[in-house]
């Protein structure tokens, strides 16, 4: 360190500290606090989204972004909430631009919290480059369509829901099935072909034993280092989990463009976040929407779920597996409703199927990937992938139909062929959709366990494969169970 | 009742061998089936058993490899733990010694015109009106009004090192 160094001398290069030294400006006219907010006065020449440190007096620090200006006055989130803070002795430093970033690969093996601090005891994560955490808007000619898929390992989903490179693919579920098993176990098993795989965990409101879960099933890929996460616990700050998705997203985009790798991001539980957007619209007294949310939830949620996808003459790609929450099971609550809008399909999580002891309990006749044309078939699984899904869902509605009949009037007065839809049923969810928390299948495995269903079945009943894939495909009689 | 005539047990032999063969025949026909269920049943005993067994004995292995798994994953991270732990340590000594080592650069003889420079860049940002002060560590402390800017040596020297361009390549290394 010289102090030549410092501004305006004549051999110091103005360097990037120039602006760090007008954000040591600290301004200690706190007018009022508020929940999550912090109204500062005679705050001049700051701008909406910027981001700020707040001193206190002990010497503690805490975090806010700057929501509204007034002229002078400024109404600053305080991520750490206000909780235990007073009026005097508040210094605010505000740091002349939202919020940036250090991201590079030294994010890859690293544990930190919602904000991006480290909680792995090491040092704070240094990176190549300052990003905005708010993403920079990405010109859609540019955007090139999802396609390759990216094999998860669980059956139910390569098999029908195939997820694919550069698509948004939410789990619905409710309180109390193993959605987040489901979310770890993809976090875990993931890949795409030929490419470099990394994966970003954000988690938002987990207990801690939900964390030590994840940290515990995914310690093979971070000591790998494939994985970054970031844990936001039930009990940390509520607002910071605003920061946690955007943070996961913006080192996401810079693994996946800068570096090339395809990289998945999960995040779990967005019921969760969309629960903090809710808190910090209530204390600004905004007016409410449906069930409290504010009104921008939608464009919220879509500044998020539309960061990923791939772009042209770049390698890498962003795939978004968000995981929410329905309160009692409320598909038209407004984190899944909005949800539904943006993202490109679902997997749908039932208690039923849970219920009968079937994992992951995936309703596979309510659960779509949009794209799934993109990410399977000839030249991307295998050819008869896109066939043997339409027919195995299929036969799986006549299934429930032939279920529902047998309600009515019992098993034995049903047809031959209901009778055999029945066993086909049976036969899928435990040979094909029923899989161990750890369970690692292949593609060739999953199909093949779906064509064993299927010759369950009579031949003719299997309207929608050709001759020519029954006869490549299909066991013989002999090897039928 | 009488008594059969005595040429009538004679008589009667053939039809009491038959009857006795016939009970026996029976008896060994029951027998056999007898024999034959339970040797079904040992048999489907024994083949529950050895399922019984070998599902215990795979839940039994797949918890123990997912228990060692587990136990390798904490002892993995327990060692990580330890690396990053060391470049903490590392990081917090070189940032100390930095701002010990600034605080001694008021002996420079280029400290004068650095104060100069600081003060003009506090009345820069705070205004004319800002009260620069000298601080005990080195450098100044500007307030004007509820604005306050601590330009103190060890707060530059702290800037200054979170700026450069190589900051925290060597905690990655």
């Amino acid at each position: 360190m010289s102090p030549a160094a410092v501004p305006g001398s004549p051999d110091g290069a103005p360097g990037p500290w120039l602006r760090d030294i007008a954000a040591q400006v600290s301004h200690g006219d706190v007018r009022e606090l508020r929940g999550p907010l912090l109204i500062a006065g005679s705050a001049e020449g700051v701008g909406w989204d910027e981001f700020a440190t707040v001193d206190l007096d002990g010497g503690e620090q805490r975090h806010g972004l700057v929501l509204e200006v007034d002229r002078d006055l400024v109404t600053l989130q305080v991520l750490e909430s206000t909780d235990g803070m007073s009026l005097g002795g508040i210094g605010i430093r505000f740091q002349g631009r939202p919020l940036h970033l250090q991201v590079g690969t030294g994010w890859l093996g690293r544990v930190c919290n919602g904000r991006g601090e480290p909680l792995d005891g090491g040092p704070p994560v240094a990176g190549t480059d300052l990003r905005p955490v708010s993403g920079w808007p990405l010109n859609p000619v540019r955007r090139e369509p999802p396609q390759e898929p990216v094999l998860t390992g669980i059956s139910v989903i390569d098999a029908l829901t195939t997820l694919v490179r550069g698509q948004k693919l939410p789990i619905f579920s409710v309180p109390g099935l193993p959605h987040l098993t489901v979310a770890t176990q993809i976090a875990a098993q993931a890949t795409s072909s030929g490419q470099s795989f990394r994966v970003v965990f954000a988690a938002m409101g987990l207990t801690h034993a939900d964390i030590a879960y994840v940290r515990d099933r995914l310690e093979e890929r971070s000591a790998a280092e494939e994985l970054v996460l970031l844990l936001n616990a039930a009990d940390d700050p509520v607002i910071e989990r605003i920061l946690t998705p955007r943070i996961a997203l913006t080192v996401a985009e810079y693994l996946a463009y800068t570096e090339g790798h395809d990289v998945l991001v999960i995040m779990s539980d967005m019921t969760s976040y969309a629960e903090a957007v809710r808190e910090v619209s209530a204390a600004r007294r905004e007016i409410p929407a449906r069930r409290g949310y504010p009104g921008y939830l939608y464009s919220d949620l879509a500044t998020l779920y539309e960061r990923c996808g791939r772009i042209k003459d770049h390698d890498g790609s962003v795939t978004i597996v968000p995981v929410l929450t329905m309160p009692a099971g409320d598909i038209t609550h407004p984190v899944p409703d909005l949800t539904g809008y943006i993202t490109e399909g679902q997997i749908v999580l039932a208690p039923e199927i849970d219920a009968r002891g079937v994992y992951p309990p995936v309703d596979v006749l309510s659960s779509l990937s949009r794209l799934m044309r993109s990410g399977a078939g000839t030249g991307r699984t295998r050819e008869d992938h896109l066939d043997v899904a339409a027919q195995v869902l299929a036969a799986l509605a006549r299934a429930r139909q032939a279920a529902e009949l047998a309600e009515l009037v019992g098993a034995a007065a049903l047809s031959e062929t209901d009778r055999s839809y029945i066993a086909y049923q049976d036969m899928v969810e435990k040979e094909l959709f029923n899989q161990g928390q750890a369970e690692l299948r292949s593609l060739e495995d999953t199909l093949g366990r779906a064509w064993a269903a299927l010759a369950a079945l009579p031949e003719q009943e299997l309207t929608m494969l050709s001759t020519a894939l029954l006869a490549r495909y299909l066991p013989r009689q002999a090897d039928r169970p | 009742m009488t008594a059969l005539a005595p040429e009538a047990n004679a008589a009667l032999e053939p039809v009491r061998k038959a009857l006795r063969a016939a009970a026996e025949e029976e008896a060994a026909g029951i027998r056999s089936a007898a024999r034959r269920v339970a040797d079904k049943e040992l048999e489907a005993a024994r083949t529950e058993a050895a399922r019984i067994l070998a599902t215990a004995a795979a839940e039994g292995e797949a918890a123990a490899a997912a228990e060692a798994a587990a136990r390798s994953a904490r002892a993995r991270r327990q060692a990580h733990e330890l690396v990053l732990g060391a470049r903490t340590a590392v990081r917090v000594e070189l940032r100390r010694r930095v701002r010990e080592a600034a605080a001694g650069l008021a002996e420079d003889p280029r400290y004068p015109e650095l104060m100069t420079r600081l003060r003009e860049k506090c009345h820069e940002l705070l205004g004319p009106d800002a009260v620069v002060s000298e601080s005990p560590e080195g450098g100044v402390v500007a307030v004007a009004g509820a604005r306050r800017l601590d330009l103190t040596l060890p707060v530059l020297a702290e800037l200054r090192l979170d700026s450069l361009p190589e900051a925290g390549a060597q905690w990655s290394a």
